[in-house]
């Protein structure tokens, strides 16, 4: 279980990863900006892989104790946890010689949900998922 | 005639050249200046100065700055803030687009110099000193520049707040001969 986990946060992360490497292209190509001194192709890739990885470790932590709950509960900690880190590109403090610091969020924020989009759209390839049956 | 010539032309080139002493020199603003303001919670920059430099070490009564900050080139590091600073309840950059200073007299001190004269911001005038030094390099000059001011006095934000009342600046110009 745990060894497709980390399959599964490895490849989550590049495919975030290179998803994260597009968007960054086409926003700086169509906004004119250039922010490389805060996000570059490696923090990038880093971030994700790290992200996915973590979400890897917590559903593997979570299943210890949920069972067949454990889908359920993840996804929404993992969407509201990757929702609130949408708070740190907003309070972040650019180097002063970085213009525009107004179109940073616009570039960061849609980023941060790339680790949970990859995650889940990748997970029914490694882990069957868990439902509980309602009826 | 003839004779009168050539005194008219001498007393002609004698005053021209009279006037060539007398005269200050223009500096162009050159690109690298930096304007940073320190208020504790937020520590900016403004990136647009322009404006007129006439100055001269050996004469500094015909000695004059005449240049102004765009408000809107504020950059604080932080797009929020940014846009916080630009808005009513701070400098109201669409009301008040410029900080001016206008200098009335400059004179010599045992650091440097020192400019008194009018700086005008968020609509208010304040009779203002800037004391600044100014070093020649091989491309032109610097001048270097430190000072306070009270955004109370120029009735910007509130008093009190995370933002110090006394905000620093340091400003460092490099100019060329125009």
């Amino acid at each position: 279980m745990f060894k497709k986990l980390l399959f599964l946060s490895l490849s989550a992360g590049i495919l975030a990863g290179i998803a994260g490497l597009i968007y960054n292209r086409a926003y700086h190509f169509a906004m004119e900006t250039d922010f490389s001194k805060v996000i570059n192709p490696a923090s990038i890739f880093a971030v994700c892989i790290i992200a996915c990885v973590v979400a890897s470790i917590a559903y593997w932590i979570l299943d210890r104790f949920l069972k067949d709950k454990t889908d359920i509960i993840f996804n929404i900690l993992f969407a509201i946890g990757s929702f609130a880190t949408i708070l740190s590109p907003l309070s972040i403090k650019l180097p002063l010689d970085v213009q525009n610091p107004e179109l940073f969020p616009g570039l960061a924020i849609p980023m941060h949900f790339f680790p949970v989009l990859a995650w889940l759209v990748l997970k029914p390839l490694f882990v069957k998922n868990k439902y509980v049956r309602i009826s | 005639m003839k004779k009168l010539i050539y005194p008219f032309v001498a007393l002609l080139v004698l005053a021209t050249s009279v006037f060539a002493v007398i005269k200050s020199q223009d500096w162009k603003i050159k690109e690298g200046y930096s304007i940073k303001f320190d208020a504790q919670n937020p520590v900016g920059v403004f990136t647009a100065l322009k404006g007129d430099i006439r100055f001269d070490e050996k004469n500094l009564p015909s000695s004059k700055f005449d240049v102004s900050i765009d408000v809107a080139s504020i950059n604080t590091g932080n797009g929020m803030q940014n846009t916080h600073a630009k808005s009513e309840k701070w400098f109201d950059a669409a009301k008040y687009p410029t900080i001016k200073f206008t200098s009335e007299a400059i004179t010599k001190t045992a650091k440097g110099y020192q400019a008194a004269g009018m700086l005008e911001m968020h609509g208010e005038k304040k009779a203002t000193i800037i004391p600044f030094t100014f070093a020649k390099t091989p491309s032109g000059a610097v001048f270097n520049g430190s000072f306070e001011v009270n955004r109370l006095d120029f009735k910007i934000g509130e008093p009190g707040g995370k933002s110090s009342e006394v905000i620093k600046l340091d400003i460092s110009v490099p100019v060329s001969k125009s």
